[in-house]
């Protein structure tokens, strides 16, 4: 209950603000509650997903003429365009995001002013939709015979669009398909090999988005009852972005708040400056330029996390309980001693660089395999093969005696591989239990949808339970709740094994689970693995501590310069003289 | 505290007693229209502050030539400043944004815009919208009549690419096809676009006797520059809205010889003595440049101006039948706007109608060319 | 369409493409070395045409007020750090720049009558007054933000953008100037007319773009940049202090951009906010050059101008959509086939 009590508050002072305030009060509210809802869009699509979008308001003129349209020539019921303005945007989002979400950095920003410059210059220029004058007599939108005609009944509607997207937003967030989401700005690669499909989440995001945007079109237009295509140029997309940004992008409350800020800032500075320095000139948008710059040098995140920071309450990070659940089902294993894994001439070159040449190595069901080598060898590139992080160029890999070379790493993950990184790849403002799940998450399929409307609950409470599970059995309970990037380097790397452990592997490949750990956790890393190898599970593993490589793999490997220079026992590896010869001669890189 | 409160409710006491009369304004004076808005807001400062005795209060908002901030001011200006009627907007998408609030409040509004849409066809709406700058098509008819005079068979039309140039593409096709003109090209360009060639090359292949730009200020220069470079010989016509000193400045000699319709105060000096419109034109403009410096004066300041003209003519009828703030008020004030018969403005004289929220004449225009980098009325 | 129109249309694309040019080379810069995505770059167009129209025409130009302004903002800024500090040897070169400079401008603009200069010393003076300001913009705006992610940086650079605008309207209001040709020499070309101020623009771009290079290829401040760009870490590491070469990158893009302005000035008219869609033109080109590599974005820019041109033959009122259509396939291409950093911010 403490928990909701500040939405609670928030909801019964919005019910009742219309009741209370001034006319022109509850008409900048509306505007706010429009801009709001696109900005919300943002923070999920540019906040969150780390994708920057300066075209939504291309979006807001869909919605806007779709309605207008089809209410001022057909004399259509509103709510029907209402949904029809929804189909339309969705489809045409589709299509650019189907071309545009395929650029990768500077590109999409760019790809999205180009098209909402094109689309506004459309609207401008087609005939039947009133040209750049506009289209008038847009009728008011009613329900259940109760017409919305002033802007204190209008208020109540465009507030609980607003609300709902918020709702639904921070559900979404909070959720199997939201911890996807959350991965796509800086874990991409990671998330592709834990399963998740990237680009689909990508576009997930995009249609939310744009929605959004389309839904407050149609309300402005009905707010309005007149469109025309200026306030759906790129400046309103920048001034949407401007929003987000300052309200604070990471947040589904900071749009509200950059959204309300921006609004009063500019009616205030409208009010107050032409007392202050007169009515001759317009200083209203230099004070507000200057205004923001300042804003964002004292809060480069946005006001919302200052806003935060100053509350007693705790942010409401994810969740910090764990409820009952039945466990998750697991995949069939292989039988013990079956080929898991065959990979034979692998070539990875990039550029003239030859890293892996001619590499053969397989794993079986309930074994140890280690791959050693000076670094340098290429044997996280091996790994990425494998994994097909990074594919191969040349070679045979075939997973469960399937060849690999057709498939992504997120199908390969499917199918029951599943790998940890040399460089871990944890998303560090999420906490422990959060980034294991994302490991599960090829074991839920609750959808976009019921993640909003909070239908995933039960298959959610299996999935943290699994992932709570993981985390206990590698003995980081205590940490759980805690943000990922606070723990300690050699412990981020268990979550990663505990993370590839919530995905019920058969094949797990390690990149240097050991390193950073001080010895009894090194210890109790080497009973885990030697527990897991017992019940089946095939473990390729990266190592540079020689004892501990030698203590545990049932066979290894040795690379060097992108070769397989031997493969055996430890104890053949031990009494190799090509070996010896290698790490001789590289001990103080190895080291 | 307590001083503080007593002066409140003196204020709000002396108000009452006094009736004070406010009028509203919104205007772009930022934005894409600034250079039209920026005047309109400097003629406000010279409209009158008492009218029938009773003393008018201004209220000047700018809605940056975007129509949602247009809304937004109307709504300000009616729920907060109570206003009794509202002057706005420059450009013709923020007038008809604002058209519906001021019909649900019952206040009048006195757009500047040049669309004839803003005020026809007449219908309930529109019964409380009057507008002071001439229709678009009252202008396009002059220029049309002007190029039948001078044999013009074929025309081309290059005109801004947002609410201006489509209004103006409009009147002038349709009333040019009516009078068996052809129009043989049509082109758009950005107000602030570096070059205008590939329309203009475009423009001169299909060989029109004349060229009419549709542009409002300085922007209207850089195609009759184009054209003038690239060799073109026919007539050049422009529209009344480049009339300040500004288009002079920067076409210099580029733009010699190029004939507009414009309203009649832009030549006020040089109209006959007997020209019923040039006491109350020249009354404007030395006005307008006494408080903003010699030749400052441009044709969308008196727009402005008129609105005043047309409410100093109403408001003391209205003053007769009803106190200021109320509905009743702006009932007959709207009333006394379409009374308005024979009152002369800086642009013409207004003769309002049930049917005619515009109220203009041909009186309202004249023809002018650009001779030795001035207005030049053609007799 | 014929050959001379061909032609025609050609030499206008790559005159408007040759300024789109100058303006990608610049936001690459800047970008490189600061990770700012410069969106006033364009202002400083405007200002440097507006702020020599207003020399031509006798008046004192607002931007000098600005200067000054700018530069004592500057001195507050830096002054009490360096006080604080007890680096009382760095104020009198802060003064200097930030104070005595915007003076002797003003003096300058006071004492003569700025409209009987002859052409050079107005280019000169035009220069001299707006170039400083891209420096002082940056110490003011973007300086307590450095390592601020590129998001930030980039709403930071729409609320300059802004500002800047508001500023240019005060200053030269909503109608535009132009300033009087360099040249009024006029040649032939396959029997199109080409004249010598469009001429003058592609040369002077071109020699600015050598420039450049011999920059970054020959002076000791042009490797410095060139390694701050590369990684910015290391250049710190090698003594190279990041506001140093965020001043000097500001101070290189302030000039181009006027420079820019002071050579369209004479071909088109310039207003107060002509520079948001120069520069997003400049933008395109840079986004092409992937932000990184000046000829390629050099190439994009003089794409995006013909582009321009030949679209608004065509169908000049779906000029904008063309052109922005059309740039999306190239993004798609370039995106596809230059490899990029993914995970470059949490």
């Amino acid at each position: 209950m403490m928990r909701h009590l500040p939405l609670i508050v928030f909801v019964a002072l919005l019910g009742a603000g219309p009741l209370l305030l001034p006319e022109f009060t509850v008409t900048l509210l509306n505007y706010i509650g429009l801009y709001a809802i696109v900005a919300v869009g943002l923070v999920l699509l540019t906040g969150v997903g780390g994708l920057t979008s300066f075209g939504q308001a291309a979006f807001v003129g869909l919605g806007a003429y779709t309605t207008a349209w089809l209410t001022t020539v057909y004399g259509v019921s509103p709510w029907l365009t209402l949904l029809i303005g929804i189909a339309l945007t969705a489809a045409v989002a589709l299509c650019l995001g189907f071309i545009t979400l395929r650029m990768g950095g500077h590109y999409l920003p760019l790809g999205t002013i180009a098209w909402g410059i094109s689309l506004y210059f459309l609207f401008g220029n087609v005939e039947f939709l009133g040209g750049h004058t506009g289209i008038t007599g847009i009728p008011t939108v009613s329900l259940f015979g109760w017409e919305l005609k002033s802007a204190r009944e209008f208020y109540y509607l465009i507030w609980l669009v607003v609300l709902l997207a918020m709702l639904s937003v921070r559900n979404l967030l909070d959720s199997r398909v939201g911890r996807s989401i959350r991965a796509l700005k800086g874990g991409a690669v990671m998330a592709e090999a834990m399963g998740v499909n990237t680009p689909q989440a990508k576009i997930v995001i995009f249609l939310i988005a744009a929605v959004l945007a389309a839904i407050s079109g149609w309300l402005y237009a009905h707010l309005q009852r007149f469109v025309n295509p200026t306030p759906f140029s790129i400046n309103q997309g920048i001034e949407y972005l401007f929003m987000a940004v300052i309200g604070g992008v990471g947040h589904v409350w900071g749009a509200v708040l950059g959204a309300g800020l921006i609004t009063v800032l500019k009616q205030w500075l409208q009010d107050f400056l032409p007392q202050l320095l007169g009515q001759s000139g317009n200083f209203e948008i230099i004070v507000f330029g200057i205004a923001m710059v300042l804003i964002l040098q004292r809060a480069r995140d946005g006001l919302w996390p200052v806003i935060l920071r100053r509350l007693p309450l705790r942010s409401a990070g994810g969740p910090r309980q764990l409820v009952a659940a039945e466990p998750l089902p697991r995949r069939a294993r292989p039988a013990p001693g079956s080929v898991l894994l065959d990979a034979s001439e692998v070539t990875k070159r990039f550029g003239g660089l030859v890293a892996n040449n001619r590499m053969s190595l397989s794993v079986k069901a309930g074994e140890v395999m280690a791959l050693i080598g000076p670094n340098g060898a290429g044997k996280s590139t091996m790994f990425n093969c494998v994994s097909a992080v990074n594919p191969a160029t040349e070679g045979k890999i075939a997973f469960l005696g399937e060849s690999t070379v057709d498939l992504v790493s997120r199908d390969i993950a499917r199918r029951g591989m599943s790998r940890t990184f040399q460089h871990v790849k944890l998303l560090g403002q999420m906490s422990v239990l959060e980034n294991v799940a994302i490991g599960a998450h090829l074991r839920g399929r609750q959808g976009t949808l019921a993640a909003a409307l909070r239908l995933d609950r039960g298959e959610e409470a299996r999935l943290l339970a699994e992932a709570a599970q993981q985390i206990e059995r590698v003995g980081l309970k205590e940490q759980m709740f805690e943000p990922a990037g606070s723990l300690a380097l050699g412990q981020q790397r268990i979550v990663e094994i505990a993370r590839a452990l919530a995905s019920d592997p058969c094949l797990l490949l390690l990149d240097e689970p050991a390193a950073g750990l001080r010895y009894l956790e090194k210890q109790a890393l080497a009973d885990l693995l030697r527990k897991l190898r017992s019940e089946g599970m095939g473990i390729l593993l990266v190592e540079h501590d020689m004892e501990f490589v030698m203590g545990l793999a049932d066979r290894i490997v040795v690379m060097e310069f992108g070769e397989k220079i031997a493969e055996g026992t430890p104890a053949e590896i031990q009494s190799n003289p090509r070996v010896l010869e290698a790490y001789l001669g590289g001990v103080e890189s190895a080291a | 505290m307590s001083r503080k409160l007593a002066l409140a409710v003196l204020a709000a006491f002396s108000t009452a007693a006094l009736a004070e009369i406010n009028i509203g304004v919104s205007v772009s004076a930022t934005g894409p229209a600034a250079s039209l808005g920026i005047p309109e807001k400097n003629t406000i400062a010279l409209l009158p502050t008492t009218i029938g005795g009773q003393k008018v209060n201004y209220i000047v908002l700018d809605d940056a030539t975007d129509p949602t901030a247009a809304t937004k001011n109307i709504k300000k200006l009616i729920s907060e400043n109570k206003v009794d009627v509202v002057i706005g907007s420059t450009t013709t998408p923020n007038s008809l944004a604002m058209m519906d609030i001021a019909v649900d409040n019952e206040t009048p509004l006195i757009s500047m815009a040049g669309s004839a849409i803003v005020v026809e066809p007449m219908d309930t709406k529109r019964q409380w919208v009057f507008k002071t700058a001439q229709n678009d098509a009252h202008m396009a008819t002059a220029i049309v009549q002007h190029m039948t005079d001078k044999n013009v068979q074929s025309v081309a039309f290059i005109g801004f690419a947002d609410a201006y140039g489509e209004g103006w593409y409009k009147e002038f096709a349709k009333i040019a096809e009516a009078r068996k003109l052809k129009v043989v090209a049509s082109e758009r360009y950005q107000r602030n676009d570096t070059s205008v060639t590939g329309q203009i090359l475009k423009i001169i292949a299909a060989k029109p006797d004349a060229v009419l730009v549709g542009g409002a200020g300085t922007p209207a220069v850089l195609p009759q520059k184009a054209l003038k470079e690239k060799g073109y010989k026919g007539l050049i016509y422009q529209t009344h809205g480049v009339a300040n000193n500004d288009f002079l400045r920067v076409g210099a000699k580029d733009v010699e010889g190029a004939f507009l319709p414009v309203g009649p105060m832009v030549v006020a000096a040089q109209l006959p003595a007997d020209n019923p419109v040039r006491n109350s034109a020249l009354e404007y403009v030395n006005k307008y440049e006494a408080a903003n410096g010699k030749g400052s004066v441009s044709s969308f300041g008196g727009h402005a101006w008129d609105a005043g003209v047309l409410l100093g003519a109403a408001i003391p009828q209205a003053l007769k039948k009803a106190r200021p703030g109320t509905v009743e008020f702006r009932r007959a004030l709207r009333e006394a706007l379409e009374g308005v018969k024979n009152v002369p403005g800086a642009h013409g004289i207004f003769n309002m109608s049930t049917s005619d929220h515009q109220g203009f004449d041909q009186r309202a225009r004249v023809m002018v060319t650009i001779q030795n980098n001035t207005w030049k009325l053609i007799k | 369409m014929d050959l001379q129109i061909f032609l025609l249309l050609g030499q206008d694309g790559v005159t408007n493409g040759a300024i789109y040019a100058l303006l990608a080379l610049a936001l690459v810069l800047i970008f490189a070395v600061t990770r700012i995505i410069f969106i006033p770059q364009g202002e400083f167009v405007a200002y440097g045409a507006l702020t020599l129209a207003s020399l031509q025409a006798g008046k004192i130009p607002g931007t000098v007020w600005l200067l000054l302004a700018l530069g004592l903002v500057v001195i507050v800024l830096d002054g009490v750090q360096m006080l604080r500090e007890g680096r009382y040897g760095k104020l009198p070169s802060l003064l200097i720049f930030n104070l005595g400079w915007p003076l002797l401008c003003a003096a300058v603009l006071f004492a003569l009558p700025p409209g009987d200069l002859p052409l050079a010393l107005q280019v000169l003076l035009s220069l001299l007054l707006v170039v400083p300001m891209g420096p002082m913009v940056y110490r003011v705006a973007y300086q307590p933000l450095a390592g601020a992610s590129v998001l930030v940086l980039l709403i930071v650079s729409v609320a300059v953008h802004v500002a800047m605008i508001g500023l240019g309207l005060l200053f030269f209001g909503a109608e535009g100037s132009r300033t009087p040709a360099f040249t009024e020499v006029s040649f032939e070309l396959a029997g199109a007319p080409l004249q010598g101020q469009t001429l003058l623009v592609v040369a002077a771009s071109a020699a600015l773009i050598a420039g450049l290079y011999f920059f970054f290829e020959r002076t000791l401040y042009g490797k410095a940049l060139r390694a701050t760009a590369m990684n910015r870490t290391g250049a710190r590491l090698m003594g190279i202090a990041p506001t140093l070469a965020g001043k000097l990158c500001f101070t290189l893009a302030a000039a181009i951009g006027v420079f820019s302005g002071i050579l369209i000035a004479p071909i088109t008219t310039i207003y107060y906010d002509s520079g948001f869609l120069i520069g997003l033109k400049g933008f395109v080109g840079a986004i092409i050059g992937g932000l990184a590599s000046y000829p390629v974005a050099a190439l994009g820019a003089l794409l995006v101008g013909l582009l321009e041109s030949y679209s608004s033959f065509w169908a000049s009122a779906y000029k904008e959509v063309i052109v922005f259509t059309m740039i999306i396939p190239v993004l798609l291409w370039r995106s596809l086939t230059t490899r990029h950093v993914e995970e470059e911010e949490e």
